[in-house]
């Protein structure tokens, strides 16, 4: 496919299986203020979802942020335009998933803390992050 | 008074004191936990991708299986909590989802079963609970943390508000404990990065704890099994980065709930805690 039809589609998908409005986004950056993982992340919630507006596929790919993304929902709390920003970070984690991309791979995780954590730790992590 | 009761996995694995703690307090203010006859896992983590309907087939069938007399079911982990709830709430939005997971399940599911959390049904009863108190716990300061799954989305959850919520406040006043001010009681522990970032959870349970000591808690209470593994495991962590940390003892709602109400102590479930609680239980007289 042409590099821009694609990268038009993927904004379309990503808008889709978020049932989001992605030019609902004003860019206040409230959603990354207010995030407890933004400093860990390459990309902060608010310009990964610039990128997709911008439809900047291989840039939102590449972006740490959706994986620092613990789904807490203070930025959906918070966001004064509606937006369900977990539900895009989602959408870009389950882009990647559904290509077979996964992030974690079991047999890397630490024994010793498979056996101590909670099993809802592990199969949170692997619903995340796994396909 | 008989109530339904799903625990999920967690309860009976690594969260066994929640399990243990909360059966013995209902007993003592005269109710009795009926454990649903089959259950399963609710998926943990409610999916957020609006086109996976099968994520909805695991919560919807335990909501099913404990459609009975009282239409509602008791539950103590914050996550399935959230899971189930969430799940119901899709129903009543979207009334074809149902119909969609109905070809799916043994007995088909009409929707009305009623997902409470204890701290709900504890603010319900407060009378009860107080007539039940039989220890004074001093006045203990505790730091309440929601977490969470607890709170949001707080439009299908409706637990308190998602910002500056006080039921969990007026639980331990009412059993005689001091709650502290907490102004990152709502804030993340880390939940399931801990997996694979743990560094950055170690960071912000420590903010998270020294939030709490700075203001005078003397332990920290919650509800959620993955909050209490992440505020409770990764102590031990956060004092090789930070030197100067002092550790903080983590309860169990029903762990305090319980001491309260006088419970023998092998059902509280102490010895699990990492960070032991025996030094400051003694100190108020409470062991």
């Amino acid at each position: 496919m042409n590099k821009i039809l694609e990268e038009k589609d993927f904004t379309r998908r990503i808008e889709e299986i978020s049932d989001q409005k992605i030019s609902d986004c004003y860019q206040c950056g409230r959603c990354t203020a207010g995030c407890p993982f933004a400093k860990f992340m390459d990309v902060p919630p608010n310009m990964v979802i610039r990128f997709i507006q911008l439809q900047l596929k291989d840039e939102v790919l590449a972006a740490s942020g959706p994986w620092f993304c613990a789904a807490c929902l203070v930025c959906q709390t918070r966001c004064p335009r509606g937006v369900d920003i977990p539900r895009l970070m989602e959408a870009v984690r389950v882009f990647h998933l559904r290509a077979k991309q996964g992030v974690i791979d079991v047999n890397n995780i630490d024994k010793e803390f498979m056996l101590d954590a909670p099993p809802l730790a592990l199969m949170s992590a692997f619903s995340k992050y796994t396909y | 008074m008989k109530l339904s009761y799903y625990p999920g996995c967690t309860l009976y694995t690594k969260a066994k004191p929640l399990n243990t703690s909360l059966h013995a307090s209902f007993r003592a203010i005269g109710a009795e936990l009926n454990e649903l006859a089959h259950w399963y896992c609710c998926g943990t983590t409610f999916t957020l991708a609006r086109d996976n309907r099968m994520s909805l087939i695991a919560p919807l069938r335990i909501l099913a299986k404990a459609q009975g007399e009282d239409s509602m079911v008791l539950v103590p982990c914050s996550i399935c909590y959230n899971t189930l709830k969430r799940a119901n709430y899709i129903l009543k939005q979207d009334p074809e989802v149902l119909d969609i997971i109905n070809e799916h399940l043994e007995e088909s599911y009409d929707g009305n079963e009623k997902v409470v959390h204890p701290l709900e049904f504890f603010r319900d009863n407060k009378e009860l609970i107080k007539s039940k108190l039989k220890k004074n716990l001093n006045g203990i300061k505790l730091a309440c943390y929601y977490g969470c799954l607890l709170l949001r989305p707080q439009k299908e959850l409706q637990f308190d508000d998602p910002e500056s919520p006080t039921i969990f406040e007026a639980f331990v006043n009412l059993i005689g404990a001091t709650p502290v001010d907490f102004p990152l009681k709502v804030e993340c522990c880390g939940s399931y990065l801990v997996v694979n970032s743990p560094d950055a959870a170690i960071e912000v349970v420590y903010k998270l704890l020294r939030n709490a000591q700075g203001n005078g808690a003397e332990a920290i209470v919650t509800s959620c099994p993955l909050c209490y593994y992440n505020l409770d495991a990764l102590q031990n962590k956060i004092k090789k980065v930070h030197a100067e940390f002092k550790e903080i003892p983590i309860f169990y709602f029903s762990q305090i709930l319980a001491i309260a109400l006088g419970v023998e102590e092998k059902n509280l479930g102490l010895e699990q805690n990492k960070v032991s609680p025996v030094n400051i239980l003694r100190e108020y007289n409470l062991l």
